[in-house]
């Protein structure tokens, strides 16, 4: 366990900043990869390593960050919306409608993909929680983190060991 | 390695062709479906403020105008590597280097020394992305060398 909490540390960092709006905005996709980096360094740190690391180990960090991090920020996200009962989702449906009304489709394709983003909307208007936008969200996450993870947790690997170990 | 490198230019082309999937609804009404999906998925690494985004044909990418630069710049060095032969071996400074406009002209922006510009966020995106794809390309690399039960 004690092995995990490089990661553990900095996927939960990340899975709180990927909520916060402010911290988003700013970062955006660069926070996965800069929390796989720092699951690194605290892994260097903690153990006091003293050769340079393998970029397999980047790639299992990153990895394992990404996966953390979107376990923890949907967990976030999912308790902050049961709580407020809305989300980026519900704040962006009335663009996202308005953009679909104009959009050049036929009135059947238009009506079903609005009815689709309607239901989810409404679902968490009233329940704070919509099981297939949370499903959808978490399987999304997982899928993107882990890549930005694997990148950030490679990128991490060549900064670290040109920085601690003479770029070995 | 050029199935690496062709391996990766797909999986950049598929991540390109999400960011426009408004504008290939026009083409298949059947990509607006993935829509509702993709727009949250391509949110969590983007801020997708609306008027950042990149207008074409009356629709908008699902990213901002910088994001959209550093895939497209992915995306078209990605296609190069695939005809490049060599061993990739890039110093890091050069990845700093061509960081340094996008994190200038944020900084400028940010501080109002000019207003945001699409075409600039779009130009030193590219720049970033075209560099970034060969250390990553270089990266995936050396870590299938050396896990070579991966490849064979």
């Amino acid at each position: 366990m004690k092995r995990l909490y490089p990661v553990l540390i900095a996927g939960f960092s990340a899975g709180v900043f990927e909520i916060v709006p402010m911290a988003k905005s700013l970062s955006c996709c660069l926070i996965i990869p800069t929390a796989a980096l720092f699951a690194l360094y605290l892994e260097m740190k903690s153990t006091n390593r003293p050769e340079p690391f393998d970029i397999s180990i980047g790639v299992r960090f990153g990895l394992l960050t990404g996966i953390f991090a979107a376990l923890f920020g949907v967990t976030i996200e999912t308790i902050v919306t049961l709580i407020t009962k809305t989300n980026d989702l519900v704040e962006s449906f009335p663009q996202m409608q308005q953009m679909l009304e104009t959009f050049p489709v036929d009135k059947m394709t238009r009506s079903e993909v609005v009815g689709m983003l309607k239901t989810v909307a409404e679902q968490i208007r009233t329940a704070g929680f919509a099981p297939l936008y949370t499903f959808a969200l978490l399987v999304n996450t997982l899928i993107v983190n882990s890549i930005f993870g694997i990148i950030g947790g490679m990128i991490g690997v060549k900064l670290l060991n040109n920085k601690y170990y003479g770029g070995k | 390695m050029k199935k690496v490198r062709l391996l990766i230019f797909l999986l950049i082309l598929v991540w390109n062709l999400g960011n426009f999937i408004q504008a290939l609804a026009l083409l298949n009404h059947i990509f607006l479906f993935a829509f509702p999906v993709l727009k949250p998925t391509y949110h969590l690494v983007c801020h997708q403020q609306p008027d950042k985004l990149i207008h074409i044909f009356g629709t908008s990418t699902l990213l901002c105008a910088r994001c959209t630069g550093i895939y497209l710049g992915g995306l078209a060095g990605a296609f190069a590597l695939i005809f490049t032969g060599r061993k990739l071996s890039l110093p890091t400074k050069y990845l700093l280097y061509s960081s340094l406009p996008m994190f200038l002209d944020v900084g400028f922006v940010m501080l109002g020394v000019y207003s945001y510009s699409k075409l600039i966020a779009l130009l030193t995106g590219l720049l970033l992305g075209s560099v970034g794809i060969v250390y990553l390309t270089e990266l995936i690399e050396k870590f299938l060398s050396q896990n070579r039960s991966f490849t064979e």
